[in-house]
């Protein structure tokens, strides 16, 4: 602070007198540049060819050896898995898979894991992960790729997903009889999608933790055996051996990504084996539409933020990324009819056995991990992609519009302006200033001047600081309230406890700014310090996870762009709106109304009504399971959302709120503390 | 304390039985070859030559008959007393293979001893690296990178064999985990041996199929035994170790049967002419006990007992299977009996009552965990050894050592931790010394214990980074060592023998069981050696090539030619350029040519100097008359 309230740096130049009288028109400049940049990326000069950047990976340099026998093995495997599924209607057959796993030669373990549920008096759940590790012949054991299967259970609500654990029994045992593998192969079953995945991977990763068993919501316990540090990891989720295309998943916790080399390795091979093969891949059918390619390309890359933004992986791959392990789920999907089938049924799931073969012998071949190529990526094609580089311009064109309002507001700080005008010893009428203002401020001047000894104005930075960590602990205590023991013990559901908790406290930061109302200067200076704090915020978001930062952005930059907190302001109903539209940004009302939009573009058919009542359900359900995935698997969604999100907007509110003490009241307040509800507000 | 018991254990038991069995001037080799059928499929064959020389005299060493020449020469220019050399590629799986009969860590392993009068630290490490790097080029292996960032003197955990061992003793120990064994070993290997690989058990091993294997490793161990203080009576032992582990899926085969054929590619062409003994052992219980042998052995059942634990072994004697001259070409097959199922014996096998296991827990590339897990599946309490040694770009933290235990049945670790019994610990230092650390304990009866200790990753200098800098680094397998007190599972030889069948029926009170872990890989922080990392090594690049002429400027002597009255107009301004430009051709004609060079330097950085510096510059530059007078006149205009 001490540069910029330094009196004799003057900020006053006529560049930014000249542009603080056009904030909006620049900062609005800026948000359309932002917006418009993004959607010159899905052309296809804005954006780049794919190509694999790490040599080792050579795909496709050896020829697949996995025959029609591996095929037969995995059939007669999978009748076997659906009568076992008939005695294991909700259990996953542990018994058959170890024997198997046995059978086939690999080194085979169990994993046992618990998880206690906090919610409505706490509940304990027991998994089970079943792995066997092919010990590679060619290493010691210090470097490993997994091949991962989740299973369903029968009774699941999911897709029915059962062929894949016998395909990955298949390739496991072609793999056994093999000498040239030179890192261990791990085959993995997980139950209960991604908990037994994540469970498994804590305990790879942290199995010595020594969890207080009172605290601790996920107790992975320890793997009796390793395969050193893993490398990469391969999920595989296959509806049924005949396939029709093959989906890759590659969105990860927190949205991350894999290597872009990996999801261009995949593609490759599968090309090769003559699969249908992509990114958000679609069956046959719907893939004719004739859409422009700029079109195309652009709702790829909307969908593809849209998944990232939740943070939420979609699949088992996504847990992978945050040990540093490159992994992607492929997603073989059923065929639906028979009538387009090319080969015999016996030889189905051959070509998929090749490609997973020809992608593990790739990985095998790697000698450094994945480390070239690109991590922070978009896929606008299968073959397209735009790297960072490129999209990041778009996100700080919008996030410039905070700073650089920030600077003009600061610049412009009447109460900067007078002190300036003090140390100068003259008064500059400004157009931008307010004759009752100056008259005010001339008046505080003399007021001070007269009652001590200090002769200039100071921004209230006391309070300022006291207000935002004020906001900032209601934001914590979003995080940490929920899971107290005392709330934990109440019966009541995860959804209605979490709801009710932000709810009261979002009410709180609602009735702050009514209770609360800083001294002069001080609405000023939060409205600098929160255009501050939203840029970084915006900006840090946006690097770790580019979807949640961009929509953000998008959403949200207009409002602050608008957002006024000068009295004179003569035009009350856009004061109105804009204070409507602060009400609307709520992170509860935003959450409250995607979910509705969600609600109303898959249930169409129900009344209004209906909608918004399942909407309001989903909601509350949203948040509870935005929390237990915070606390399970360390998902940041929901700790963004409260702690940055939630004070900024209850700043924001006080901001379009613009409550400002008359004149009087702080002379009355400067003669009897006592009477205003803020006790600790400094003045000089 | 147990160290001390264990070294008196084996003092004892070479006095027993060591220099007895040799004549003077006696030189013998004996090859062998044992073979045992794993779980799992697995084959394990192990090939033991031994030379053993008693050389007398010290002189006796120049003339060799059998015994290499660079053994012999080894023991003439070094100190040292015992070596052991392994280079290993794969791990030796104690869960389903067992213990090995001789231990190796994966990678290459190298330790030693040395003895002498007037030895101080720092001759043993010169000697040491020395040596390595003889055995660098008779092995073909990396051991020239064995040096003292590497390298540590074990206190406890390794214990001499050789004799006398009650003198003063040094011993190096080093690993480096990141080498790869290949042919280029086996060959100079097998050509210190008698007959190398012309004849004999040798010739079986044929690279292509000898690094087919599960895991192979070979071994190199040299000792000298002397009668307690009496250098001229002493025996030179030279054990050269092949073990190797089939895996007999590989072979595709339809049943489990195999042949030494199968294993080696091609059959036995006799023995080594040279050899006192060559004997193959097979393994006829546990895991051998299903096959039938073809042709049937020479010996059938020889039973070896062994702190409770029965062996059957059918012996293949060559010099009786060849005493007629004639054909020499040998295979046995082993063959399963027909009923048995295609798909193979499923039986696990009894758990070793000691296993060990490594790995690095934590993720990031800036601090994580090192955890050696040590279980006992016997009933009775053990006392464990461990040492550990963490290179130098690993710093360890020894407050944060610890041990936990639990239960062999559950799951996870719990508060429970175990005492120290021991504890030597020597401190790292970065680029210098590698931390090595050494604990003992006692292990309960059915309890797995953890041993944690933290570490951090240390960001190296960027010429530190070996090419494959995202490969990641490695930390070498830590050694636990046991005494176990049976026999189960246990085959290594007894330390005062040196042929195979000196390990049956050597039942001993205890057994000193040392067994290795995995190695690790740490990836370290690497910065991004693509285009950012270029950048900036660009930018240093440019910062240094500008540093050059900024230093000359600012060191350099600053000689100010004064400018007779500039002129206002701008015409005349040209004009006097023109002649001030034949003025100074005439004057740098004059000057010598370092002066010429000060002259040329701009006259507005010198007007920025002060005063007593251009003073300095004219006492220097006395010659040039003119110019002084100017600068003279330049400081009175500016007074």
């Amino acid at each position: 602070m001490g540069l910029l309230s330094d009196p004799s740096i003057s900020t006053q130049s006529k560049l930014v007198d000249g542009l603080a009288r056009h904030v909006r028109k620049v900062c609005y400049a800026l948000y359309v540049a932002g917006v418009a940049w993004f959607f010159c990326l899905a052309l296809p000069e804005f954006n780049h060819g794919t190509y694999l950047s790490e040599n080792a990976l050579s795909p496709g340099l050896v020829y697949p050896e996995i025959r029609i026998d591996a095929n037969r093995l995995a059939i007669q495997l999978l009748e076997e898995l659906q009568r076992e599924r008939k005695d294991h209607l909700s259990t996953t057959p542990h018994a058959w898979i170890a024997a198997k796993m046995n059978e086939f030669g690999l080194e085979t373990h169990t994993h046992n894991y618990t998880l206690r549920y906090p919610f409505g008096g706490g509940k304990e759940y027991h998994g089970k992960n079943i792995y066997g590790i092919l010990r590679a012949p060619r290493i010691a054991s210090t470097e490993g790729i997994v091949f991962a299967a989740p299973y369903r259970a029968a009774s699941s609500v999911h897709t029915d997903i059962s062929a894949s654990v016998p395909l990955l029994l298949a390739f496991a045992d072609f793999a056994r009889r093999k000498n040239y593998w030179a890192k261990d192969l791990i085959f993995l079953v997980t139950e209960q999608e991604q908990l037994g995945m994540q469970a498994w991977l804590e305990a790879y990763h942290d199995g010595d933790r020594d969890l207080d068993v009172s605290k601790a919501y996920l107790r992975p316990g320890n793997l009796p055996a390793r395969a050193g540090s893993l490398q990469a990891a391969l999920n595989i989720e296959v509806q049924d051996l005949e396939i029709d295309h093959v989906d890759v998943r590659i969105e990860g916790l927190n949205g991350k990504l894999p290597n872009l080399d990996m999801f261009n390795l995949v593609q490759r091979i599968m090309a090769r084996e003559g699969i249908a093969s992509g990114y958000k891949q679609a069956p046959r059918k719907k893939r004719r539409h004739s859409q422009s390619a700029f079109e195309q390309n652009l709702r790829q890359m909307l969908t593809m933020l849209a998944s990232q933004s939740s943070g939420v992986p979609n699949g088992n791959h996504g847990l992978f990324h945050r040990y540093r392990i490159d992994a992607l789920t492929i997603a073989a999907n059923r065929r639906a009819t028979h009538a387009t089938l090319k080969g015999s049924p016996g030889s189905a799931a051959v070509p998929l056995l090749k490609a997973i073969e020809g992608i593990a012998r790739s990985l095998n071949n790697l000698l450094e991990r994945f480390h070239q190529s690109f991590f922070f990526y978009v896929i606008v094609n299968n073959d397209r992609y735009i790297s960072i580089g490129d999209y990041m311009p778009a996100l700080v064109a919008l996030v410039a519009c905070a700073f650089v309002k920030a600077y003009l507001t600061w610049s412009t700080l009447p109460a900067l302006n007078a002190e300036l005008e003090t140390a100068a010893g003259l008064v500059r009428t400004q157009e931008l200033n307010q004759e009752l203002e100056l008259e005010q401020e001339q008046e505080q001047k003399m007021q001070f001047e007269a009652d001590s000894d200090t002769d200039k104005f100071e921004l209230p930075y006391g309070s300022v600081l006291i207000y935002l960590t004020a906001t900032l602990l209601i934001g914590f205590l979003c995080n940490v309230l929920p899971l107290q023991q005392y709330f934990l013990e109440i019966p009541m559901g995860a959804a209605p406890l979490t709801t009710s908790v932000l709810s009261f406290l979002s009410l709180i930061g609602f009735i702050l700014p009514f209770v609360v109302v800083l001294p002069p200067g001080g609405l000023e200076l939060l409205h600098v310090a929160f255009l501050l704090i939203y840029g970084c915020a915006l900006i840090v978001i946006g690097l770790l996870n580019f979807a949640l930062g961009f929509f953000a952005a998008v959403l949200t930059v207009p409002l602050v762009i608008s957002l006024e907190t000068k009295e004179e302001n003569s035009r009350s109903t856009l004061r109105n709106s804009i204070r409507l539209v602060t009400l609307v940004m709520n992170p509860m009302m935003v959450i409250y109304v995607i979910v509705l939009a969600m609600t109303f573009y898959q249930f169409p058919e129900l009344p209004l009504q209906k909608i918004m009542l399942r909407a309001a359900t989903a909601a509350m359900d949203a948040s509870a399971y935005g929390l237990i995935d915070s606390v399970i698997y360390g998902n940041w969604l929901y700790f963004v959302i409260c702690t940055i999100f939630l004070p900024l907007w209850i700043i924001c509110w006080t901001l379009a709120l613009s409550k400002r003490r008359d004149y009087a009241d702080y002379l009355d307040f400067d003669e009897s503390p006592s009477t205003t509800p803020q006790p600790k507000v400094k003045t000089n | 304390m147990f160290p001390e018991a264990l070294v008196l254990l084996l003092l004892v038991a070479f006095n027993a039985g060591s220099c007895s069995s040799l004549g003077k001037d006696d030189e013998r080799f004996h090859e062998e070859l044992v073979v045992r059928p794993l779980s799992g499929d697995h084959v394990n064959t192990y090939f033991q030559f031994t030379t053993r020389w008693h050389y007398g005299e010290k002189d006796n060493l120049y003339h060799t008959q059998l015994t290499p020449r660079v053994i012999a020469e080894l023991l003439q220019q070094f100190a040292v007393k015992e070596l052991h050399i392994g280079l290993t590629q794969g791990l030796w799986r104690y869960e389903t293979w067992g213990y090995p009969i001789v231990e190796a860590t994966s990678g290459a392993e190298m330790w030693a001893w040395f003895s002498g009068r007037n030895l101080t630290n720092g001759e043993v490490d010169r000697q040491w690296k020395e040596l390595a790097n003889v055995f660098s080029g008779v092995l073909c292996a990396s051991l020239n990178f064995v040096d003292n960032t590497n390298s540590i003197a074990p206190r406890h955990l390794i214990r001499p064999q050789f004799m006398p061992a009650n003198g003063q003793r040094f011993v190096r120990y080093s690993t480096l985990p990141r080498e790869i064994v290949c042919t280029e070993n086996l060959t100079p290997w097998k050509k210190l041996l008698p007959c190398g690989s012309a004849s004999g058990f040798a010739s079986l091993l044929n690279s292509g199929h000898v690094h087919n294997t599960k895991y192979h490793s070979l071994g190199l161990k040299v000792r000298v035994l002397c009668e307690d203080h009496d250098e001229d009576n002493c025996i030179v032992e030279l054990t050269q170790t092949a073990n190797l582990v089939y895996d007999l899926r590989l072979f595709e085969l339809s049943n489990n049967d195999f042949s030494l054929r199968r294993l080696f590619g091609m059959g036995l062409n006799g023995f080594c002419e040279l050899a006192a003994s060559s004997k193959i052992y097979v393994q006829r219980n546990e895991q051998g006990e299903r096959f039938q042998l073809v042709p049937p052995p020479t010996q059938e059942d020889v039973r070896s007992t062994r702190g409770g634990h029965s062996v059957i072994y059918s012996v293949y004697d060559m010099h009786e299977q060849f005493r007629d001259a004639g054909e020499r070409l040998f295979n046995v097959a082993w063959l399963s009996p027909k009923s048995e199922n295609r798909r193979r014996n499923l039986a696990r096998p009894s758990l070793p009552p000691v296993t060990v296991h490594r790995y690095l827990l934590g993720h990031g590339q800036e601090r994580g965990r090192i955890v050696t897990e040590v279980t006992n599946s016997h009933y009775d309490a053990l006392p464990i050894m461990v040492q550990e040694m963490v290179p130098w770009y690993v710093h360890a933290y020894l407050h944060t050592l610890s041990i936990r235990r639990k239960p062999q049945r559950v799951n996870e670790y719990g508060r429970q931790r175990l005492p120290f019994k021991l504890l030597h610990y020597t401190p790292g230092k970065q680029r210098e010394l590698p931390s090595h650390l050494e604990i003992g304990f006692m292990l309960p009866g059915q309890t797995s214990a953890l041993i944690t200790i933290d570490v951090d990753y240390l960001l190296l200098k960027w010429l530190e980074y070996p090419p494959d800098a995202n490969h990641g680094h490695y930390i070498g397998a830590a050694i636990v060592s046991s005494q176990l007190p049976m026999g189960r599972n246990y085959t290594a030889l007894p330390p005062e023998g040196h042929l195979f069948e000196h390990s049956f029926n050597a039942t001993r009170p205890s057994y000193v069981l040392s067994l290795h872990t995995e190695a690790l890989i740490v990836s370290l922080p690497t910065p991004d050696f693509s285009m950012p990392y270029n950048v900036i090594c660009l930018a240093c690049t440019v910062v240094a090539l500008a540093f050059g002429p900024i230093h000359s400027v600012a060191t350099k002597m600053i000689i100010v030619g004064r400018q007779a009255s500039a002129p206002k107009n701008f015409i005349k301004k040209i004009l006097n350029k023109i002649f001030r430009r034949g003025k100074a051709g005439d004057q740098a004609a004059a000057v010598p040519p370092e002066a010429a060079e000060e002259v040329a330097l701009n006259a507005a950085l010198a007007s920025g100097l002060g005063s007593s510096s251009s003073r300095a510059t004219t006492s220097r530059a006395g010659g040039d008359q003119p110019l002084l007078e100017d600068l003279d006149e330049e400081e009175e205009e500016q007074d």
